[in-house]
């Protein structure tokens, strides 16, 4: 850590900058980013995030795993949007071969998709919050979590790590009666979440924490390649799910939920309708299921190599877009897979996001960025 | 701001309220056991007589935590010309602590020796005691639970279909003209 001094000779009310560092080990960067901020009293003058820390080379990693093997890292760098990770992998993998998903399957991973996002929404619904000092709203935002939990396990065998997309579908038929208790289970937490709504979005409190702190202008979140909830807060309306369908979402009506004032409170609640919505997809995903019969996943030959070539997919995950450049070399592995990730993106706009704010607001602005670090740090 | 000063706080207060008059959500874990569903992927059971040491689930692996031994030996089968040689299974290990439960071993496995079990409660105070042997991994296999049906609309389990098969008689030869 290096320290700044300015000592002044002649002017008594000059003031030296401090050098102060958040993290790597700081509960509220959620992880490992480590901030180095300078700090000018309680304002902060410049802001540098310094990634890395959990760096687990999982690019590299992919270069030496087939492409079942990839599904297992492949769901590991955002852990809290496992489903919507593997997609990518399975999608880029299905174009280079050609692969033609059968329409059931399609369905069932856009379903299973949308309840991701749904759990992945809710744990931020839950953490920020938390993290300015309002504790309940975890314990709702939990409640809702374990019910989807428990239908994406009755599904996958996986609370997290779901482990259920293979290349060209999906890893086995659902069990019988899923659809309908997925279907409950999605009208549970909807008639429940108004409590998380009710107890938190126009709190005061919280309202005087988040309402103008940390905003970010379209014109710097789209510099940034923002994306997700936190480019959407700022006015930025572009939303992969509506802009360049994959999966089934060309046959849905997306509504894409948009804020304009980019700032915390804007974020927050760019998560929280997205919830609803993501609801009311699922259950229109699973509506279609119920009417389509036949199988959810194509046969593979015993080793499976994507012929020579390269491609780029991307898809609209819970934190913004995720997109996997593969390129083959007509192995069972794949010569390059690059990952772009949302967080890593996001978590960039924090230079010029924190300049000018004061360092009680820190943790609010950085909390709304909803990032994961495995997620930055690959 | 809109509404009335404090109207956000009472509204919160207002679901407290209500959440008071109701049961609560958890489940006291230790006395009350978690009810998993029969995919659920606690641990890999192993069935030992199925296993023929073809080493593919230790190959498939994504981070090579399956250890396993073998030798040959000779088999003399009644009524061959000369003795068969077979795979013995000396020591087959999963190394709990590096397993990333992602269930490839127990798909790539043809001959059915490897099971997913909800079975959790394996914790250790030592990291170097979640190496369990082939002992070990058999005591769960009866903890292993049948699979659920598939959903009707879709196909049913490779399983079902080879057994229906078997069942069916068979089928009489075209009639030669």
């Amino acid at each position: 850590m290096t320290r700044e001094l300015t000592i002044g000779t002649g002017a008594g009310l000059e003031t030296s900058d401090m050098v102060l560092n958040i993290g790597p080990q700081h509960p509220s960067t959620h992880g490992v980013l480590r901030l180095k901020l300078v700090l000018d009293g309680e304002r902060v003058v410049s802001c540098e995030p310094i990634v890395g820390y959990m760096h687990r080379g999982a690019e590299k990693l992919f270069e030496a795993r087939d492409y079942r093997q990839i599904i297992v890292l492949a769901n590991r760098h955002d852990w809290l949007s496992a489903f919507n990770n593997e997609l990518g992998v399975v999608l880029a993998v299905e174009r280079l071969m050609g692969l033609e998903v059968p329409e059931r399957a399609v369905w069932l991973r856009t379903a299973l998709a949308e309840l991701n996002r749904v759990l992945n929404h809710l744990m931020f619904l839950g953490s920020y919050p938390l993290e300015i000092g309002a504790i309940t709203p975890m314990f709702y935002a939990f409640r809702e979590r374990e019910t989807l939990q428990a239908v994406m396990e009755e599904a996958s065998g996986g609370r997290m790590h779901y482990m259920f997309n293979r290349v060209g579908g999906l890893k086995e038929e659902v069990p019988a009666g899923w659809t309908k208790r997925a279907r409950l289970a999605i009208d549970e937490v909807r008639r429940r979440m108004p409590d998380l709504d009710n107890i938190i979005r126009r709190n005061e409190i919280f309202m005087a924490r988040t309402r103008g702190v940390g905003v970010l202008t379209p014109a710097e979140a789209a510099a940034f390649g923002a994306s997700g909830p936190v480019a959407r807060a700022s006015g930025l309306d572009f939303d992969l799910r509506r802009d360049e369908p994959y999966l089934a979402y060309g046959e849905l009506d997306v509504p894409v939920v948009t804020r304009t004032t980019g700032d915390c409170h804007a974020r927050f609640e760019c998560m929280l309708d997205q919830v609803y919505v993501s609801l009311d997809l699922a259950q229109a995903c699973l509506d279609r299921v119920d009417q389509i019969s036949g199988p959810v996943n194509v046969r593979l030959p015993k080793v499976v190599k994507a012929p020579e070539g390269h491609t780029y997919a991307w898809t609209e995950n819970p934190l913004g877009i995720n997109g996997y450049y593969l390129v083959s070399r007509g192995d069972r592995t794949p010569w390059r897979m690059k990952l772009r990730t949302a967080s890593y993106a996001n978590v960039q706009a924090l230079t010029t996001l924190l300049p000018g704010t004061l360092v009680p607001d820190l943790i609010a602005i950085l909390g709304s960025m909803f990032f994961v670090v495995g997620d930055i740090d690959k | 701001m809109n509404g009335v000063p404090g109207g956000g706080l009472a509204k919160g207060l207002a679901v407290t309220l209500k959440t008071m008059t109701k049961r609560a959500h958890t489940h006291q874990y230790p006395d009350v056991e978690p009810d998993l569903p029969p995919r659920s992927r606690g641990v890999i059971a192993l069935l030992e007589e199925n296993c023929t040491v073809c080493m593919l689930c230790a190959r498939e692996c994504p981070d090579w935590c399956i250890y396993i031994d073998s030798h040959k030996e000779e088999v003399v089968v009644p009524g061959a010309a000369r003795p068969r040689q077979r795979n013995m299974l000396d020591r087959f290990a999963i190394d709990f602590s590096l397993c990333m439960y992602c269930g490839i071993c127990i798909e790539a496995c043809p001959f059915d020796a490897l099971y997913w079990s909800p079975e959790f409660e394996y914790s250790e105070y030592d990291i170097r005691d979640l190496l369990h042997e082939k002992e070990r991994l058999g005591e769960w296999m009866p903890t292993v639970p049948a699979p659920p049906a598939h959903d009707p609309n879709g196909e049913p389990a490779k399983e079902e279909t080879s057994a229906a098969k078997k069942a069916a008689p068979p089928t009489p030869p075209a009639p030669s003209i």
